[in-house]
């Protein structure tokens, strides 16, 4: 049995269903983000994991041991609040020592873990400082150190980059993987924020209000997006409509363009419609010889978004976006022209659902 | 041409311009006309005789006759008896109604009721509770005609020093309902939760966490009520109609001169009143600013 395991657990807060059937299981010292929408049910089914929720049905296996029914401080759980929860009325020592203070441990136990815990997120500068003092980024800090302190078997963190600015938001985040890598503690991570999500984790659910739409690394759920909700929420794919064509040999036509897929389409017919969602830097500008998957459009919009350049184009009758390297030698065609471009069979992904 | 940089509000309104001052001068002269020349008053005249003339007698006084010094006693027990157990009872509805988890309905109810019961005080007041459980109040008599209970042959006396305290209670609670309901308020329920998630009791929580933020403030509430029953007067007045020596009754009693007559004295032992006042505002404020830049 896996190290965590989430077991066919629902939650409904009167008639609403708000965590339908979720079963996950996770490895000892995996970092698990679970990738949503704000109300898709993400904090409910972390705080089932902290025991503040109780599951409608199903449960929960920590370490081969049953949890559900455990109250909060009977788990040893790590939780980690977007607002960062710290207690005002102490400094940063005891806060980061409070859980050692409460199980009554040793007072040499306690200093000697709280010291570790100030040097682990750089703050001994800042030990007695008290939580108003701090900066949000140094707050959620301490927040980390007071959950690690106990030595906790998972470790929760609730969005806990929301409230801070980009800069911190972006060197934080590695940060606390890199906490997490050194001591290999298991950690499941909520955000709304795909590039956070992409960028840390292990593995990612990518979560629909209350249902589990792919579970899969940050490679998995990027490439190859299952559904038409996960290709719209993780990155920004082109989607559109097509018939089925040559399901054995994987053709497809949209508006009398033809497009072809590596592989064949399985379960679908002739004539049948299919969603399917290209990645807009998996377009190119037309080479010489190419043959499949060739595109012409109308040039709508052309935006600047620093490192990338954003076409957007008019093909039949949907509206893609192509992303481009800004290099100096770049050649834009116009707003209105005309213009071919091209993408690979692999770029052309069928959605299900 | 670095001059010329000036915004248009710069030069139209600079900083210094008596314009600036313009808003805020009935304030300023309100506070001058009713708070420090009354003050100047009564400090000046706490040190002149019935006949004019300059004297340390009055505060003297103070601390050698033995009914101004049993008037303060009393006053500072009747003060600390009902802002302790005025204290008590608010807390612990203002509790109930925030983190006790009453129904919302009962809380706006609650603080309604607060709003106009803290500053119900003075003649009504005592006239209410005469009507209630006076010798024949209608509450007294039911007592006595329906249950059996006679609580004047009890012991119970309004006009007393019990009565006195359970009259005041009635403004004393409402104010720190007023109070501690915000403070309550502010008690984030993630400290709660991480407090529990790190393996705190729910009595560990409210020892460690809760009580210490919220001290200051229940404190500081204290200290207020402790005022507003020091300074409290027609209500005292109206009930017992004197015979209840508290520090504002006996001031009272200097002023008016029907059977002592001392303006001299009487205003020295209001600046006794405005000391301790003084001192209590100072305590409640500087616990105030510790919390608040605790919660900030
Ligand atoms: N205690 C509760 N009572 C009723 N509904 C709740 C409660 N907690 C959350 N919900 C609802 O459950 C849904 C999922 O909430 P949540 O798990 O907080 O979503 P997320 O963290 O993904 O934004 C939301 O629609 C929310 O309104
Ligand atoms: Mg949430």
């Amino acid at each position: 049995m896996a190290y965590l395991s989430i077991s066919k657990v629902t939650k409904q807060f009167g008639d609403t269903v708000v965590v339908d059937n979720f079963n996950l299981d996770i490895e000892k010292g995996e970092f698990v983000s679970f990738l949503g929408p704000s109300g898709c049910g993400k904090t409910t089914t972390l705080r089932m994991v902290a025991g503040f929720e109780l599951p409608t049905s199903g449960q929960i296996f920590l370490d081969g041991v049953d949890i559900t029914d455990k109250s909060p401080n009977q788990r040893n759980v790590g939780m980690i609040f977007q607002s960062y929860a710290l207690f005002p009325n102490m400094t940063v020592e005891q806060n980061i020592g409070f859980g050692l203070t409460v199980r009554k441990l040793e007072k040499d136990v306690i200093k000697q873990r709280v010291d570790e815990m100030v040097r682990l997120i750089h703050l001994e500068k800042h030990a007695h400082k008290y939580p108003y003092q701090l900066s949000g980024g140094q707050q959620q800090r301490v927040s980390l150190a007071r959950a690690l302190a106990n030595r906790p078997q998972v470790l929760l963190l609730d969005e806990p980059l929301s409230a801070l600015d980009a800069k911190i938001r972006v060197s934080l985040r590695s940060e606390i993987r890199a906490i997490q890598k050194s001591l290999g503690i298991t950690a499941i991570f909520v955000t709304h924020d795909q590039e956070e999500a992409l960028s840390i984790s292990d593995r990612i659910v990518v979560m629909n209000v209350g249902e589990m739409e792919q579970v899969g690394t940050p490679f998995e759920i990027y490439n190859f997006p299952k559904t038409r909700f996960v290709a719209n929420f993780v990155g920004s794919l082109n989607t559109a409509e097509a018939q089925v064509l040559d399901p054995a040999n994987g053709l497809l036509t949209m508006d009398g363009i033809q497009l072809q897929t590596h592989e064949g389409i399985i379960g679908k017919k002739k004539g049948d419609k299919v969603t399917f969602a290209i990645r807009p830097e998996r377009f190119s500008f037309v080479a010489e010889g190419k043959k499949e998957n060739l595109l012409e459009g109308t040039v709508i919009n052309i935006t600047f978004l620093g490192s990338v350049v954003r076409i957007q184009m008019q093909i039949g009758n949907s509206t893609f976006n192509m992303d481009t390297f800004n290099r100096p030698s770049l050649e834009l065609p116009k707003i209105g022209e005309k213009c071919q471009v091209t993408c690979s069979t692999k770029a052309v992904l069928i959605l299900e659902g | 041409m670095a001059q010329t940089a000036i915004t248009p509000q710069g030069k139209i309104y600079p900083p210094t311009n008596w314009k600036t001052w313009l808003g805020v001068a009935p304030f300023f002269i309100f506070a001058i006309l009713f708070l420090f020349l009354p003050s100047l008053r009564l400090f000046t005249a706490s040190f002149t005789d019935p006949e004019g003339n300059f004297t340390l007698n009055n505060i003297i006084q103070l601390f050698s006759e033995k009914y101004i010094v049993d008037a303060y006693k009393l006053s500072i027990q009747i003060s600390a008896v009902t802002a302790l157990g005025g204290g008590i009872l608010g807390f612990l509805l203002a509790y109930s109604v925030t983190v006790g988890g009453l129904p919302k309905s009962l809380r706006s109810i609650l603080i309604t009721f607060s709003g106009v019961a803290s500053n119900f005080a003075g003649v009504p007041l005592a006239f209410a509770f005469v009507a209630t459980i006076g010798r024949q109040g209608f509450m007294t008599h039911i007592l006595r005609d329906y249950f059996g209970m006679d609580i004047y042959e009890a012991g119970f006396n309004l006009y007393s020093f019990a009565g006195l305290s359970l009259v005041y209670m009635y403004f004393q609670f409402p104010l720190m309902v007023l109070i501690m309901a915000p403070a309550l308020d502010g008690l984030k329920k993630e400290w709660r939760e991480a407090a529990e998630n790190l393996g705190a009791s729910t009595a560990q929580y409210w020892l460690k966490v809760a009580m210490p933020v919220l001290l200051p403030s229940i404190l500081g509430a204290m200290i207020l009520l402790f005022g507003n029953a020091f300074g409290a007067y027609a209500t005292a007045y109206a009930l017992t109609g004197g015979r209840i020596g508290v520090v504002t009754i006996q001031i009272g009693a200097q002023i008016r001169g029907d059977v002592l007559y001392n303006p001299g004295l009487g205003y020295a032992m209001a600046i006794g009143m405005v000391v301790i006042m003084a001192i209590s505002l100072a305590g409640y404020s500087w616990l105030q600013a510790k919390t608040e830049r605790w919660l900030k």
